[in-house]
């Protein structure tokens, strides 16, 4: 009974449906970078989808393979991505923050204010604030006559 | 902790050992391998009982913790591919203030790994005596930012500390 | 062609897709972090492709390409975001 199944079909069944929808994700979170509003919400849209998209078509290939030492470097990939992937958001978020890259309008950063203002950093909290201070600078710059 | 590398060691080595040998009674696959590396783990999980208590305590909820994260993980990527796929944003951003309880710098970083890969918030910013980490956070209902901070608590942060008891 | 080939040709042109639109963003970002997001997923995607790749033709080696592409990643993002701390103080 065993010997009719063919393995190698069914492997190749689970790899093409894993790798699909690894990259599904991919797509979206590329479609999510181009068209959401703000550099916080397109960090941590990109942040998971890319990490589970990565996973997804690594473990597909791992499973295709069926051999040892390929699945020990997929999972090798898997473990370091998922390890790396938050922490590198982390820094260049709060790089972000220090830098007073504008928040979306539409979010609420009461929270966060008081923390700003401590810090000394709390001047462009909000994008449409930005944007006027920077027609200003524009309209005020002596190259510009 | 300790043990659970000497563990992870001693099976690797065993189980490379076996399959090196000349003649194999079973086939050279990606399938026997894991099945027998992780049946050694397990005897060895089982006689930790004998020697090493909280060890024989802690691997569950280890386990019981990757799989809440892989589900929580696999639901946050559903949710914020719906939104932006569809035309209108459902989403509330709000900065969020969440007191920590834990304490060490591990624990620190792995709840911060954690929630940033998890429901659509990103960790921004610790403050510098350690006690309050600043979340970006997408979906809050209805401004109730006490209930996410529960969410939290009560998911991730609870289980983190109970596995570094 | 059987259906396995069909669904790599069909993940390697998205994945080609989203190389494009990444490289959109990267040159329309307005600030400086944005454009280290679009470099994060620029190695992303390139480490998907080299898979897809390495499954098309049965090759083994080029997995190690792939892991040393995602280490090389992290320090890329890790420096850019150093550097602008720097430059902005």
């Amino acid at each position: 009974m065993l010997e009719n199944i063919d393995w190698l079909l069914i492997r190749e069944i689970i790899s093409c449906v894993l790798i699909l929808t690894g990259v599904l994700f991919m797509l979206i979170s590329t479609l999510g970078l181009l068209r959401l509003p703000d550099f916080y919400i397109r960090m941590s849209a990109i942040t998971k989808g890319t990490t589970l998209g990565l996973g997804l078509i690594l473990s597909g290939m791992g499973i295709y393979f069926n051999q040892p030492d390929i699945l020990l470097k997929v999972l090798a990939i898997i473990v370091f991505s998922f390890i790396t992937a938050p922490v590198a958001a982390h820094v260049v978020g709060r790089t972000a923050v220090q830098n007073k890259i504008p928040f979306w309008d539409r979010t609420k950063t009461k929270e966060l204010n008081e923390y700003l203002e401590q810090e000394n950093l709390g001047e462009h909290v909000n994008r449409d604030k930005y944007i006027e201070d920077l027609k200003k600078k524009k309209k005020n710059a002596p190259g510009n006559q | 902790m300790k043990t659970f590398v000497f563990h992870f060691i001693v099976a690797f080595t065993a189980t490379y050992l076996f399959f090196s040998q000349a003649d194999l009674p079973i086939p050279y696959n990606a399938e026997t391998t894991t099945a027998m590396f992780l049946g050694i783990l397990t005897l060895l999980w089982l006689s930790a009982l004998f020697y090493n208590k909280s060890y024989f305590r802690k691997l569950p909820k280890a386990i019981n913790l990757l799989l809440y994260f892989l589900k929580e993980l696999f639901l946050a990527n559903i949710k914020v591919a719906f939104d932006i796929v569809t035309p209108h944003y459902y989403m509330r951003p709000t900065i969020i203030a969440l007191p920590l309880t834990v304490k060490s710098d591990l624990e620190i970083t792995l709840l911060a790994n954690i929630i940033t890969l998890t429901p659509g918030t990103l960790s921004i910013d610790v403050r510098k005596d350690k006690k309050i980490l600043f979340l970006h956070a997408l979906y809050v209902k209805d401004d109730d930012i006490e209930q996410l901070k529960n969410y939290i608590k009560h998911g991730f942060e609870r289980r983190i500390l109970e596995l570094t008891a | 062609m059987n259906l396995f080939q069909v669904t790599l040709t069909i993940a390697m042109v998205a994945l080609s897709l989203c190389l494009v639109l990444t490289a959109v963003r990267f040159a329309i970002g307005p600030t400086l972090p944005d454009r280290i997001t679009a470099f994060d997923l620029f190695v992303a995607n390139v480490i998907g492709m080299i898979a897809i790749y390495t499954e098309f033709t049965g090759n083994e080696d080029f997995i190690d390409v792939a892991m040393i592409l995602s280490l090389f990643g992290f320090l890329g993002s890790i420096s850019f975001a150093y550097y602008i701390m720097r430059i902005t103080k």
